[in-house]
């Protein structure tokens, strides 16, 4: 598993471009990325990015419903994502991406990897909205 | 000021094509281009710019693999990597660039669902669909549900032109590239990223040239004298995505950055501060 996280987190560094969510370093701390294993609790797939819940650990061990931020549906939708097929309630997963300054359970979320092993980004990498 | 990157020609085979297509992408939704090594032209004998194209941070739309699948087949037939100037800013104008900046780009115009100007509007990583009639071209933009008509009749801009965020643009034919003249903005808008301010004297001039069936050359020369020393150069390369349509992006549905924004800029002593504006 350390080996995993060490993996998402070379992408993490490795894809980090300035183009990004709108605004992301005012709302995310690009310099704090965090990584949450647990079970999908609802997803709520709206413009313009898509939310969902995680109820999992963090690095500190602590069991907490995580709020992730990712794309847009008509983006996560060329990327291959179904809405109501790719996550679902009960999905056991590891988000990784990046922490809210606002909300101390809130985070930017850059790739989903699910119990099955699919890989799939779910938001852009952090940057300061360049484009 | 008609001011542009000078580029080399690229020499495009049949071969060239073939090889580009033969290591291009598998996507969920986008199959290979059709095997057209033309450049489809219309009736008056001018490229059709016609279809659905995206360019920008391609990996953001398209996905890292396949985006570094362009970028391999850009090397392949010898695309030029185009330069990315900073803007050429007063070193008033720049301040407040930096200000921006330092305000991590939470005043961005976009992050507020407002409609991006030109050229950002075309590097978002939405698609956007060519229409182009004898008389006229119309952009249909996936972000905003934007549109701009495009006339190429040889009508001048309008004498009653109302600053907006997509200005007034006319069109012209040199040779095998689209002109578009674009003034008439309102400075709402950021040209580029984070803090791009311009003023209402902007005056865009966009250059769309075909350059192979797949492609487009895009070249922005961007001229302002309230905020820049010299004329701004920008180079895009738009993709062909035959098999990709226009789907809906509605921006301000759950807008929940406008909630953050509010507490952000009420709690953070970084935004707290007297603003540029």
């Amino acid at each position: 598993m350390k080996g995993l996280i060490a993996v998402i987190f070379a992408s993490l560094i490795i894809s980090a471009s300035p183009a990004a969510h709108h605004s992301f370093a005012a709302e995310y701390d690009g310099e704090k990325p965090v990584t949450v294993s647990g079970t999908v609790v609802r997803i709520d797939w709206s413009n313009p990015h898509i939310h969902f819940y995680v109820e999992g650990k963090d690095d500190s061990g602590e069991i907490k419903q995580w709020k992730f931020e990712g794309y847009p549906p008509n983006m996560l939708v060329r990327q291959g994502w179904r809405r109501d097929e790719t996550m679902k309630p009960g999905d056991v997963v590891i988000v990784s991406g990046w922490r809210s300054r606002l909300e101390p359970n809130g985070a930017a979320s850059r790739l989903v990897i699910f119990a099955d092993g699919r890989k799939m980004q779910s938001g852009p990498p952090a940057g300061t909205g360049g484009q | 000021m008609a001011i542009h990157l000078i580029r080399p020609a690229v020499l495009v085979t049949a071969g060239t094509i073939l090889l580009a297509m033969a290591g291009g992408p598998v996507h969920a939704q986008q199959s290979s281009p059709a095997p057209a090594a033309t450049i489809p032209h219309t009736a008056k004998g001018k490229p059709d710019l016609s279809g659905v194209w995206i360019t920008g941070a391609l990996q953001l739309l398209i996905g890292e693999e396949e985006a570094a699948a362009y970028r391999k087949a850009d090397a392949e037939a010898g695309r030029p990597m185009f330069r990315r100037e900073p803007p050429p800013y007063t070193p008033v104008a720049e301040a407040k660039r930096q200000e921006y900046l330092a305000r991590r780009g939470i005043d961005d115009p976009m992050a507020r669902c407002l409609i991006s100007g030109v050229p950002r509007i075309t590097t978002r990583p939405l698609p956007f669909e060519i229409v182009q009639l004898p008389d006229r071209i119309i952009i249909l933009y996936e972000a905003h549900h934007a549109f701009r008509i495009i006339p190429t009749d040889g009508r001048p801009h309008p004498p009653d032109i109302e600053p907006s965020y997509l200005g007034d643009s006319v069109g012209h034919w040199e040779g095998d590239t689209l002109v578009v003249d674009v003034i008439g903005f309102n400075t709402n808008t950021w040209l580029a990223g984070v803090g791009t301010i311009h003023s209402e004297k902007l005056h865009v001039t966009e250059r769309y040239t075909r350059d192979t069936f797949g492609t487009v050359i895009y070249d922005v020369t961007i001229e302002d004298p309230e905020v820049f020393t010299k004329p701004w150069l920008q180079q895009e390369i738009f993709r062909l995505r035959p098999n990709e349509r226009l789907r809906e992006y509605e921006c301000i549905e759950n807008n929940e950055d406008l909630i953050r924004f509010e507490k952000l800029l009420q709690t953070e002593p970084i935004y707290t501060r007297p603003t540029v504006r």
